[in-house]
């Protein structure tokens, strides 16, 4: 359960959004609209602790009983999901999996998990290539399962589609929305595309801008 | 536009700087091997090589440039990625960047002279701590500086290394996306300088490359910095081989020529072993960075290295303000912790003599920058069009990485032959040799980059090839323009060994003169020559800064003024 509660960011002492009162269940979909440019990117940044010092966030988030003010980022246990992949250049596909997946496990079993992993998401066979040689679809469903394994308490997504044509936009969609369900952690979503939300949310908040 | 004019002027550019390098490492294997036919030896023989394995000297002098060399730039190297991991997102992190720039312009030779004022027994942070701290009441019987381990000596160089590696880190981080990479790290649950050592550092190495050798191949192979605050019994081998150069005794020549050799070899495979040690480095990162571990012990090392850093840069620092200070001291005596009475005698006493040296110092900077950024201009541009630059660029690096004295060495015996020695052309030509790799290195990314269309676009608007160039792409690109002049000026101001070789002591710089004079023991008077010879590239650097940025506006309050009048 992620509880948000008067979530506002703050420019120079200027709101930039009215308030945003929330709560998202395990295995549910909020999605946050707006035009560009209203702050949705930056309500996410502040909400994974990484929000640039011009701004300031207001309000409280609160996972699993647990506030989230105060924590690095490191600890929030949260996955973040861009629209940039930013999947380490200089780590092989299956190092990108290993990285993210918790400690523990002999290199042997760890490295049969990644293979497993990769296989649900049709990458089997390509552990050894550098992330520049996968597709822009394959980039990122990698990115998505690299969210995955590392475990997190909820998701957030920010504009995880917008890079996509077409055809591999509605696969993500499902591969997303199965793999929330799956997890059982609530996730929110930011996006301006109203089919993205229509498909995937279970409820749906219109930013406003001040 | 690209007419073999072009073509001729840019391979004439390439035999400019091809010639003196191929001089310079014959002038040094011949004679290394018996022929050198202004002494009249035309014979080829081993017996140099023989006589230098025998000297004790050139043994103690390569184990010292070799541990002294390898371990200040892994120090340099160690503190300024520590120190930018641990300030990097920090909100004064670009203002830490900007102040340690304008150390890069400062002479090496300026800075070392202030290390060993302030690093002495009788140095600045002797006298801080004295007598309240130390009961001294004259200075320690301690060998603090030209200590026979080099220790002074790496300090010295890390001081002005340091400054440089976090300046070349910074500008190889701007091409990557740093916090971008470290939020992905950290949102999978790594701790931050975890994050950097798993994500960033594998990354930014491969930019660094280069200006990691130039350090490398500076540290092991200065001289004037080693000369100043190094150990001179036994010297470093640089060192050493000089003074065997100049000895009187001419058949030292050829020992000295085949340790030029036995260098610039060192160099090469420092090199070489730094590489390996880098890729056992990676093989083990990689190991680690996917074993799920989200907090490693680096950290501390860390740590470690950014306080060390700290300390460092405020000893930068100090040795600078020392130069200004000494140069303006009446009397400092020995515990008091600040001069107690100030004059400008210490100038007037310099003189004529200061005055004639900056002229000097200042006409072969000016000059050696001008006529650089006109070879790199036709070298990037020629290039732009054709797409590729392999020669240059070996030909250039060969010119940064191999050692001054083994070049240098080959290039007097050749202006020896010509009888061009000692004139002020010859050493001008020898600046240019060192200005000219910089200027292109610091032009070459933001040249490229300009966009070529604003040039395409004039042209069809008024087809005056030459006067477009000028007035649209120069004009655009003045910012780095001004940069990259102010490098070579900074560069030439700093030339220590060019001048005096190719200058035979009859070229005499401020750069020079401090040197010589550095363990005279008139601090006022060599503060005052280091001071000058700091300040100079540092005006050079402040105007660069700042012309291009007013220049549109100083412009149009030009026209108006002439309007309205």
């Amino acid at each position: 359960m992620l509880e948000l509660v008067d979530l506002q960011i703050v420019r120079q002492q200027q709101p930039l959004i009215a308030p945003i009162t929330a709560s998202v269940a395990a295995g549910q979909i909020l999605a946050l609209m707006g035009p560009s440019g209203v702050g949705k990117s930056s309500l996410l940044a502040y909400l994974s602790g990484t929000l640039t010092p011009e701004l300031e966030g207001r309000g409280k988030a609160v996972l699993n009983g647990n506030s989230l003010a105060h924590l690095p980022p490191e600890q929030r246990h949260l996955g973040l999901l861009q629209q940039h992949p930013l999947l380490f250049p200089h780590m092989t596909v299956a190092e990108n999996l290993l990285f993210a997946m918790p400690k523990g496990g002999s290199n042997q079993q760890r490295y049969h998990t990644a293979q497993q992993h990769l296989q649900d998401i049709g990458l089997q066979g390509l552990e050894a290539r550098l992330p520049e040689q996968l597709s822009g679809g394959q980039q990122a469903r990698l990115a998505l399962m690299r969210t995955l394994v590392a475990k997190p308490a909820a998701l957030l997504l920010d504009e995880p589609f917008s890079k996509l044509d077409k055809t591999l936009r509605q696969d993500m969609r499902q591969l997303v929305k199965d793999a929330i369900e799956q997890a059982h952690i609530p996730a929110i979503l930011v996006t301006h595309d109203e089919e993205d939300a229509q498909e995937l949310a279970s409820k749906i908040i219109q930013l406003q801008a001040i | 536009m690209y007419s073999s004019f072009n073509r001729t002027l840019y391979y004439l550019i390439l035999g400019v700087i091809g010639l003196p390098l191929l001089t310079g490492l014959l002038g040094v294997v011949l004679p290394s091997f018996g022929y050198d036919p202004a002494l009249g030896q035309v014979s080829f023989h081993l017996g140099h090589w023989q006589q230098l394995l025998q000297q004790p000297e050139f043994w103690s002098g390569l184990r010292l440039s070799l541990s002294t060399g390898v371990l200040a730039t892994l120090l340099s190297y160690w503190f300024a990625s520590s120190l930018i991991m641990v300030c990097f997102e920090k909100p004064w992190f670009t203002r830490l960047q900007s102040a340690i720039t304008p150390i890069l312009s400062i002479p090496h030779a300026s800075i070392t002279i202030g290390a060993l004022f302030l690093l002495a027994p009788s140095g600045w942070l002797v006298r801080l701590i004295s007598p309240w701290l130390s009961g001294f009441e004259r200075p320690p019987n301690w060998i603090t500086v030209q200590d026979p381990e080099g220790v002074a000596l790496i300090i010295a160089l890390v001081i002005k290394e340091m400054p440089y590696l976090m300046f070349a880190m910074g500008a190889a981080l701007s091409q990557l996306q740093p916090q971008q990479t470290l939020q992905a790290a950290r949102l999978l649950g790594y701790e931050r300088l975890t994050a950097w050592h798993f994500t960033l550092l594998p990354q930014l190495f491969p930019l660094l490359r280069l200006p990691i050798f130039m350090v490398l191949a500076f540290n092991m192979t200065v001289v004037d910095v080693a000369s100043i605050i190094g150990p001179n019994t036994p010297s470093t081998l640089a060192v050493t081989l000089l003074r065997w150069f100049n000895d009187p005794n001419l058949v030292l020549r050829g020992q000295a020529s085949a340790a030029a050799l036995v260098l610039a070899s060192m160099v090469a495979v420092s090199i070489l072993c730094w590489l390996l040690f880098y890729r056992l480095l990676n093989q083990l990162r990689h190991h680690f960075s996917t074993l799920g571990t989200r907090q490693s012990w680096l950290r501390y090392w860390t740590w470690f290295g950014a306080s060390a850093a700290g300390l460092t840069l405020l000893m930068t620092l100090l040795s600078l303000l020392l130069l200004p200070i000494w140069a303006f001291t009446k009397r400092w005596r020995f515990p008091d912790a600040w001069p107690n009475r100030w004059t400008l005698d210490n100038l007037n006493r310099a003189g004529d003599r200061l005055i004639s040296l900056t002229a000097e110092s200042f006409s072969l900077a000016i000059a050696s920058a001008f006529i650089g950024l006109l070879m790199a201009l036709v070298l990037i541009e020629f290039e732009r069009a054709k797409g590729r630059s392999r020669i240059s660029v070996a030909l250039l690096f060969s010119a940064v990485l191999l050692p001054q004295v083994t070049l240098l060495f080959g290039i007097q015996v050749g202006l020896l032959y010509f009888d061009w020695s000692g004139t002020w052309l010859s050493v001008l030509a020898v600046h240019v040799l060192y200005t000219l790799p910089y200027i292109y290195l610091t032009l070459k990314a933001p040249y490229l980059a300009f966009e070529q269309g604003y040039l395409e676009q004039a042209n069809r608007l008024r087809f005056t090839p030459i006067r477009n160039y000028l007035t649209i792409k120069l004009a655009l690109l003045k910012a780095p323009l001004a940069a990259a002049l102010a490098i070579g000026f900074a560069v030439s101001m700093a030339q220590y060994l060019p001048t005096l070789l190719a200058g035979e002591g009859r070229i005499n710089t401020l750069t020079t003169e401090a040197v010589a004079r550095a363990s005279s023991g008139d601090r006022k008077l060599v503060s005052v020559l280091a001071f000058a010879q700091a300040i100079l590239p540092l005006i050079c650097f402040m105007l660069a800064t700042l012309i291009p940025r007013y220049w549109t506006r100083w412009r149009l309050a030009f026209r108006r003024s002439l309007c309205s009048n």
